[in-house]
């Protein structure tokens, strides 16, 4: 049979998929599922039945964006202004796609595996992925993909089942505490990913001018706005520190 | 008849909402960037861009769910709010380079912190 490059034995592909269900099923699964149990509770907040709020996992698989779609919708706002404000929070997955793919996509592989592999793109497993696929035979990384995002995806929805009835009845500090799982899981994987000089300035730039943002851009394009920003800024340094760096290697 | 199909919640309607105006104007995004990172090498130059600008855009989202919270969150004075994020970067470099040692460090700070102040 001839090598197709798109194609990999089975056997490569189902350790690839074991692997990455592995990887998932510990403190990732466990930080979504903490995270989405938030959103099955804003989900009844609004009167919304149980399998609204498990779809909305399923398909927005963005906590920020389900937080959007349910607190706008809470506060009355007319549904084209619900859309335009999801969309705005979700803008992150055109530069994080983008960024993952080239790394996953080898010759041949197929459009519609890479639209599928784009809709699993979320915080958790792409800074996961970020992290780990450089290392990573390339014929490994598809498969590894799909067995770690799946796995957190089933856990985020059960847990969103499991919020739409058990957020109600938690202790505040308990309540606040899941609420904050989110943005500190972030926060640290983030750190722990960081390992270039050009990563800490991003990063540090986006924390520096989110107040900033908040406060003069127009609600919605704040983390738009500051994206673009902060990167650029943390990008222009990274050129200009390694240009002095190979100026002064120069003999 | 529009007005009050807005907010309905009853039927089908909760989930065409999900649908047209939570789902497709979030995946759209994931879907364009299939195909602007068409022909992009993965050593390509503008890729340092592109993920500088994703980060900064992480930072961000974190920043903002810290800054102006909703729900039980926004119980917690903003001090104690940062002060989690700090003690969970402080806790991941403590407990050698651990995510969990990091969350940990931080949810005890957030928890500890609501329950003296929610009494």
């Amino acid at each position: 049979m001839p090598a197709d490059p798109a194609f990999t034995p089975r056997s490569v592909t189902w350790s690839a998929v074991r692997d990455g269900i592995r990887d998932a099923a510990g403190l990732p699964a466990l930080m979504l599922m903490a995270s989405l149990i938030g959103v099955g509770g804003l989900a009844r907040d609004v009167g919304y039945p149980m399998g609204a709020g498990v779809l909305s996992t399923v398909l927005i698989w963005a906590a920020p964006g389900q937080m959007v779609l349910f607190g706008t919708i809470a506060s009355g706002a007319a549904l084209p202004a619900v859309a335009v404000a999801v969309s705005l929070s979700s803008v992150r997955f055109l530069p994080m796609t983008m960024a993952l793919l080239p790394m996953m996509r080898r010759p041949g592989t197929p459009t519609w595996v890479l639209l599928l592999v784009s809709h699993y793109v979320a915080i958790t497993a792409w800074v996961h992925s970020m992290r780990v696929m450089p290392d990573m035979a390339p014929e490994r990384r598809i498969p590894y993909f799909f067995g770690f995002a799946n796995t957190v995806l089933i856990a985020a929805t059960i847990a969103t089942g499991a919020g739409y009835y058990l957020i109600g009845q938690l202790p505040a500090a308990l309540a606040a505490g899941l609420l904050l799982t989110s943005p500190l899981f972030f926060l640290v994987n983030m750190v722990a990913s960081a390992k270039q000089a050009v990563d800490w300035l991003a990063l540090g730039f986006g924390f520096g001018l989110a107040p900033f943002a908040i406060a003069i851009v127009p609600a919605g394009l704040d983390l738009l706005v500051e994206g673009l920003v902060g990167g650029t800024l943390a990008y222009l340094i990274h050129r200009f520190l390694q240009a002095r760096r190979a100026k002064a290697d120069e003999p | 008849m529009i007005a009050w199909l807005e907010h309905a919640t009853g039927g089908l309607w909760p989930y065409f909402v999900v649908i047209l105006f939570g789902f497709l104007p979030s995946e759209i995004w994931r879907w364009l960037a299939v195909f602007l990172a068409r022909g992009i090498d993965e050593n390509a130059e503008i890729l340092v861009w592109v993920r500088a600008v994703a980060s900064a855009l992480l930072a961000g989202v974190v920043a903002k769910l810290i800054l102006t919270p909703t729900g039980a969150l926004a119980t917690v004075p903003l001090v104690w709010r940062v002060g989690s994020l700090l003690a969970g970067v402080a806790g991941f470099y403590l407990a050698r380079r651990s995510i969990l040692g990091g969350v940990i460090a931080g949810e005890i700070v957030l928890i500890g912190a609501g329950l003296a102040f929610s009494g």
